[in-house]
């Protein structure tokens, strides 16, 4: 039995078509992820996958259970962290987190128990009985998380988990994830940070208004574009190299500019090499690293969605 | 027999949760400023004015200022509530936990009626100290406590469903629906007295016949059978659940 299936869901907001036919099914286990720029469709996707908001056309069923029909019984398997972290701010983390259990019927025992666990788990016990209201944007984001596990779901959705986050917050959440996966949950997650999608997830769908793109494993979806391949370059000083000058390179389809390297995107990297010895010594700069580079998820996203990452709002680097 | 326990399982699970959210608006804002005054101190001010200068016994009042105090109060929390619960997305939460609709606006509106029924003591027992009010039908005051909190409590859960994140819409909407029911419900202005108009809209406004039904607890004029109040105040309650659950479906899209 899949966790999810989504069978050619489509969504109308009026005369925006936020989904389109999108088709995909998640394994008992897996950590899936749905990856995409603002306004791909990502959270109405989970919005419907979680029954708050009915397709327009399509059905999706978690683990065999109709979402439309068999509502309640779907959610009950299921965790959710929205987007924004919705806690009640005139709250104690401790009321969140019991009120959560309350809602999907955790028994008294089970969530002191479980919650006394979580907010240990996401470094949130010393302020058990705080109003979250004074709580940094990090220990927000974490008590959703702690929310979203407090009825032992069998499938979380987790909507941006780590958007916009500290560090500290961010590795919390990321080893949580890990952790989950090695005990079988299920988990669903959307993301704009393509790095996030390549570390954490077993198959990343790649969506674009409304549109699944392709649907794979990082490392599959990077060798359907073997040919694309870069070389990583920093020279001394920097100040004297120009972009221009090295997308002259014959056989050097894109340069871009990442901190002090660049990297040039060729077909034939052995080539490239050696016009950039001969730049180097022309220009009196010395090159001080080479690293030539297989294809990076970024650049299968990149191919499959004809989106400049770097002005659509996806981060490469989070 | 294993059926019937599942089924009184989901009954069951149901109803905690709607408790769940009730006791969350409880702790949340029972204790709000601005609750207090549009719950309590509004109807109170409000029914004083009025009264002032006029030649009844202050006694034969009471009954009215019950039923006013109970209409404010038991819609003054959902309307703030659940448009805040929308603008922090909490409402997600509670449109997409394992229960159904039904228990949400149930569980909203619980949090109103408790309120009130507490707020109602305030007029009721300042009634009993303060004038010699009698009390001859203890039945019908609490069916008439009871069910006129909860009819307005779900009113004011029905008002929220209007899609928006500002309390002030929601309650600019709702006094639009308040305040001339106090003039058609034979609260303040007997029914006979007013005109002819007024009095086929009174029987439509369900304070009506929660007012009618707390007279009949005081000996007060009434003008219809308890019985019939009791039917026709399950019957807005029922409405007003259904209607809600409807509309909180449509614009949850
Ligand atoms: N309730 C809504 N009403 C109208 N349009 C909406 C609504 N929700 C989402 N949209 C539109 O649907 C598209 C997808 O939005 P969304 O799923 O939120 O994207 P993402 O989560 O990938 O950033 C966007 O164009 C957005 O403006
Ligand atoms: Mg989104």
């Amino acid at each position: 039995m899949y966790a999810i299936e989504a069978l050619s869901l489509s969504k109308r907001f009026g005369n925006i078509q936020a989904l389109s036919q999108v088709d995909f099914t998640v394994n008992e286990g897996e950590t899936f992820g749905f990856l995409g720029p603002n306004g791909a469709g990502k959270t109405t996707t989970i919005r419907i996958l979680t029954g708050i908001s009915a397709p327009t056309q399509g059905s999706a069923r978690i683990f065999g259970r109709d979402i439309v029909r068999d509502t309640i019984a779907a959610r009950r398997q299921m965790g959710i962290v929205h987007e924004t972290s919705n806690i009640y701010t005139d709250l104690s983390a401790w009321q969140n987190l019991m009120f959560t259990a309350e809602l999907y019927n955790v028994g008294k025992k089970e969530r002191e128990k479980r919650g006394a666990e979580l907010l240990e788990l996401f470094g949130l016990t010393e302020r058990r009985d705080d109003k979250t209201n004074g709580f940094s944007k990090g220990m927000k984001r974490r008590l959703t998380l702690a929310m979203g596990l407090i009825n032992h779901p069998r499938l979380l959705f987790l909507d941006e988990p780590t958007s916009g986050l500290d560090v500290q917050s961010n590795l919390i959440i990321r080893d949580v994830i890990s952790e989950l996966n090695k005990t079988g949950v299920t988990v669903f997650l959307t993301t704009h940070n393509i790095e996030e999608a390549n570390l954490a997830c077993d198959r990343v769908a790649i969506i674009n208004r409304g549109h699944i793109a392709a649907i794979d494993s990082p490392e599959r979806l990077k060798n359907t574009i073997q040919s694309v391949q870069s070389i990583e370059v920093a020279f001394d000083p920097v100040s004297l190299v120009r972009v221009e000058d090295l997308e002259q390179i014959p056989s050097v389809s894109e340069v871009r500019k990442q901190g002090d390297k660049f990297r040039l995107i060729t077909e034939d990297p052995p080539g490239v090499l050696e016009e950039i010895m001969e730049y180097s010594r022309n220009h009196n700069v010395r090159v001080i690293s080479v690293t030539t580079l297989g294809p990076s998820l970024e650049d299968v996203f990149i191919r499959l969605t004809g989106l400049d990452i770097r002005t659509k709002g996806v981060k490469a680097i989070d | 027999m294993t059926e019937l326990g599942e089924h009184c399982d989901q009954v069951c699970t149901e109803l905690h949760a709607a408790w769940a959210i009730a006791k969350k608006d409880i702790i949340i804002y029972y204790l709000k400023p601005n609750i207090i005054v549009s719950g309590m101190l509004f109807p109170i001010f409000m029914f004083l004015a009025f009264a002032i200068g006029r030649p009844e016994v202050p006694a034969v009042m009471i009954p009215g200022l019950i039923a006013i105090t109970i209409l404010f109060s038991a819609s003054s929390i959902e309307p703030v509530s659940i448009p805040i619960e929308r603008r922090m997305k909490t409402f997600d939460r509670l449109l997409s936990a394992p229960i159904s609709l039904h228990t949400v606006v149930l569980g909203e509106s619980m949090s109103g009626f408790l309120y009130s029924l507490g707020i109602a003591f305030v007029p009721l027992i300042a009634g009993l100290i303060l004038f010699p009010t009698p009390i001859v039908g203890f039945a019908a005051l609490i069916a008439g406590l009871v069910l006129t909190s909860f009819c307005f409590a779900t009113m004011g859960t029905l008002f929220a469903a209007y899609p928006t994140e500002s309390p002030g819409d929601i309650m600019s909407m709702l006094n639009l629906v308040r305040l001339p029911l106090i003039f058609v419900s034979g609260v303040l202005i007997p029914l006979e007295q007013i005109p002819q108009i007024g009095q086929y809209i009174a029987y439509f406004s369900p304070l009506t016949y929660g007012n009618d039904l707390i007279q009949a607890a005081f000996a007060g004029d009434t003008h219809f059978n308890p019985a019939i109040d009791v039917v026709m105040l399950l019957l807005f309650i029922l409405i007003f659940q259904f209607v809600a659950n409807r509309l909180y479906k449509k614009y949850n899209d």
